[in-house]
């Protein structure tokens, strides 16, 4: 679905990525972990192609498109999803708006008609209530003046509207308390499916205690040095990252 | 014909037309003459108009209409409220509903009529600070509606007052008066609507006089041709425990001139101006604003909004004036513009003058361009870049239009909004 080969990318002129390879199957989930500044938000920006963040060599293929060719509205339409690490906050556009223009611009991509408005509120309702988000909140501005949790809850709910083929979450445990986490854990669980891939990127191992991944990958400087299944999560998660082959601690923060 | 950019030729274009008006008239007339020859039309060099150049208006020749030919099929449908209408600054008044109402009137029926419901009122709440245009039209305005209601009178439906310019190459002077005695409420919808390809220059002035607690409602709405230019005064008086909102919306119009003037004169009176404007193509908008706290305890509140696409500018001054007296004063104002293009400028200028040690005054002013940031988030969830745009830039001007009360003028000014901005796009909230 997705095979990422040798990936080189900057962010505004400064290298990030060097030389990251990763492929990606329906139906698994995969989690990057890794320490601050080794690249794993720069990752999913590139993904979903942010501007600023240039792909300076390497390959991106996604269901056998050079995806470097699509523009970010065209990868959301062909089925990439990008839960933010600090969503944006848009005052004056409710989340029903945006929601609406959302689905509606990816069934016209597909060559399908726009939703009926009884139709599109019956999804947002059943979408909602797995996220356990109360109706008021698809009536106020995006993400203003939601709480941490509940801009992630929201990410989430986006994520079950759209049905993404290949989401990627970054970070999205972060600045949750622990029950914040289990909802959106659960959310995320129950969009699990064999046709949907999911790459988490986290800081810490407690997400995957909830999200259990097929994959662990660390991704260090750049590049994933080391992968394996669930268990490297947890060797993690004692020792750190520096017993990793090829990583001393300079430079690295050690996973807490 | 008159040498629009000539001061004479518009004197001696009115030269005998004077009619039977009485003396105290004639002598405010007088002194308006003598004052514009004096002051003249303004011009880049004046500071309050430094930024808005009449050069390519005033190059024109107009002639003003004296005489109008039917004109009924060209006004939009009835709408819901009572009207008088217009045209070419002439009143017509077979479509002109709202007059059989007690206190709705013209000036020109007044003057033959009750001129002297007028004695303390006209000219009053004019400055002479204010530029020629304002001299001009206090010297030759034959028309205009006059709206004056008597202690505790409520206008249950807002008054709709239309001003159509059909004709090309002709000017007009509109002075209209709103005279609220205290206690009572009214709102009037002011709609200037050019027929577009017509050049025209319009030069109105509305005289709004707010008794004890009056509370009154004026919206000021443009939907001029792209080669018309209105130059138009608001300027208001109040007294005690008065509540004046202007709401002033520019949505076309090649040059739109407003000066905006409210005069705090009593204690407890409160001032709401909210102006939106969207410009594109070649259009300018100048909105000139100033709140005058002349005495203690009251309030004023400006939020104006502007977008500007292709090659339109836009002015903003917003000035407020605490005078010494005026202790306790709570003043804001905020002053926010959204670029869309490169070719875009937006000049603002707030300007407070504070005289007063114990009061409240905060501003604010923004210039800038979409959030990156949010146009990705969009963009990210499969909105197109025009769609993404249309919904951020519709968020922005939104929260003017938000503040407008008659529901069915705020969904009119939204739905076009969302259809300059939006290609397809739902976003209008129901």
């Amino acid at each position: 679905m997705l095979v990422i080969k040798d990936l080189h990318a900057s962010v505004f002129g400064t290298p990030i990525l060097k030389g990251l390879t990763l492929e990606v199957n329906p139906g698994e989930v995969h989690a990057i972990m890794g320490p601050n500044g080794a690249g794993k938000s720069t990752l999913s920006n590139v993904v979903a192609g942010r501007e600023g963040y240039e792909i300076t060599s390497g390959s991106i293929e996604y269901l056998g498109k050079d995806l470097t060719e699509l523009e970010t509205e065209e990868r959301a339409c062909e089925g990439i999803f990008l839960a933010f690490q600090y969503p944006v906050e848009i005052p004056g556009v409710s989340n029903m708006a945006m929601l609406k223009a959302a689905v509606n611009s990816m069934r016209k991509y597909r060559g399908q008609d726009e939703m009926t408005a009884g139709d599109f509120l019956k999804l947002i309702k059943e979408k909602a209530a797995l996220v356990e988000m109360k109706q008021e909140f698809l009536k106020r501005s995006v993400n203003e003046g939601f709480s941490g949790g509940e801009k992630k809850r929201n990410e989430i709910l986006q994520m079950a509207m759209l049905e993404p083929k290949l989401a990627f979450l970054d970070e999205t445990d972060s600045g949750l308390d622990i029950d914040a986490l289990k909802i959106v854990s659960s959310g995320v669980n129950a969009l699990r499916s064999p046709d949907r891939a999911m790459v988490v990127v986290t800081h810490y191992q407690r997400l995957l205690d909830h999200i259990v991944p097929d994959f662990v990958h660390v991704l260090a400087d750049g590049k994933i040095v080391k992968s394996g299944d669930k268990s490297l999560a947890l060797e993690l998660e004692e020792k750190g990252y520096g017993w990793i082959d090829g990583l001393n601690d300079e430079g690295i923060a050690e996973a807490s | 014909m008159i040498s629009a950019n000539n001061v004479q030729s518009w004197v001696d274009h009115h030269r005998g037309t004077e009619s039977s008006e009485p003396e105290w008239l004639a002598k405010k007339r007088q002194a308006a003459i003598q004052s514009f020859t004096e002051v003249g039309l303004p011009t880049l060099r004046n500071e309050d108009w430094r930024y808005t150049s009449l050069r390519k208006v005033l190059n024109n020749e107009f002639s003003i209409e004296t005489k109008l030919e039917a004109a009924e099929a060209a006004v939009p449908a009835t709408g819901e409220f009572p009207r008088i209408v217009f045209v070419n600054g002439l009143l017509l008044e077979s479509a002109s509903t709202a007059l059989s109402l007690d206190g709705v009137s013209t000036l020109s029926e007044t003057l033959a009529e009750n001129p002297m419901q007028l004695t303390e009122v006209f000219g009053t709440t004019v400055k002479d600070s204010l530029h020629g245009f304002v001299e001009l039209n206090t010297a030759y305005a034959k028309e205009g509606y006059v709206i004056s209601i008597g202690k505790n009178a409520v206008l249950d439906q807002p008054i709709e007052v239309l001003y159509l310019s059909l004709g090309d190459k002709i000017a007009s002077h509109a002075r209209n008066i709103i005279n609220a005695e205290a206690n009572s409420q009214l709102t009037v919808v002011e709609r200037h609507l050019g027929a577009n390809g017509n050049t025209y220059l319009n030069n109105s002035v509305t005289e709004i006089i707010a008794g004890d607690n009056a509370h009154v409602s004026h919206y000021k709405i443009h939907q001029e041709s792209d080669n018309g230019t209105h130059i138009g005064g608001v300027l208001i008086n109040q007294a005690n425990g008065s509540n004046v909102t202007n709401h002033n919306v520019s949505l076309s119009g090649a040059l739109v001139r407003n000066d905006i003037v409210a005069n705090l004169n009593g204690q407890g009176a409160h001032t709401e101006m909210n102006g939106l404007v969207f410009g594109s193509g070649e259009s300018h908008v100048d909105n000139f604003t100033e709140v005058n706290h002349h005495v203690a305890n009251c309030t004023s509140d400006e939020y104006y909004k502007t977008v500007l696409d292709d090659n339109s500018r836009s002015v903003f001054r917003g000035r407020i004036v605490v005078a010494e007296d005026a202790q306790q004063t709570n003043a804001d104002q905020q002053n926010n513009n959204l670029l869309l293009s490169k070719n875009a400028e937006a000049d603002c200028k707030p300007q407070l003058e504070i005289y007063a040690d114990d009061v409240k005054c905060s501003h604010g002013a923004t210039v800038g361009q979409l959030d990156e940031s949010s146009m990705f988030y969009l963009k990210s969830r499969g909105i197109n870049h025009e769609d993404a745009r249309a919904l951020l830039t519709f968020a922005f001007a939104n929260e003017v239009l938000e503040r407008i009360s008659i529901q069915s003028i705020k969904e009119e000014l939204m739905t076009q909004l969302a259809g300059e901005l939006l290609s397809g796009v739902d976003s209008v909230p129901k």
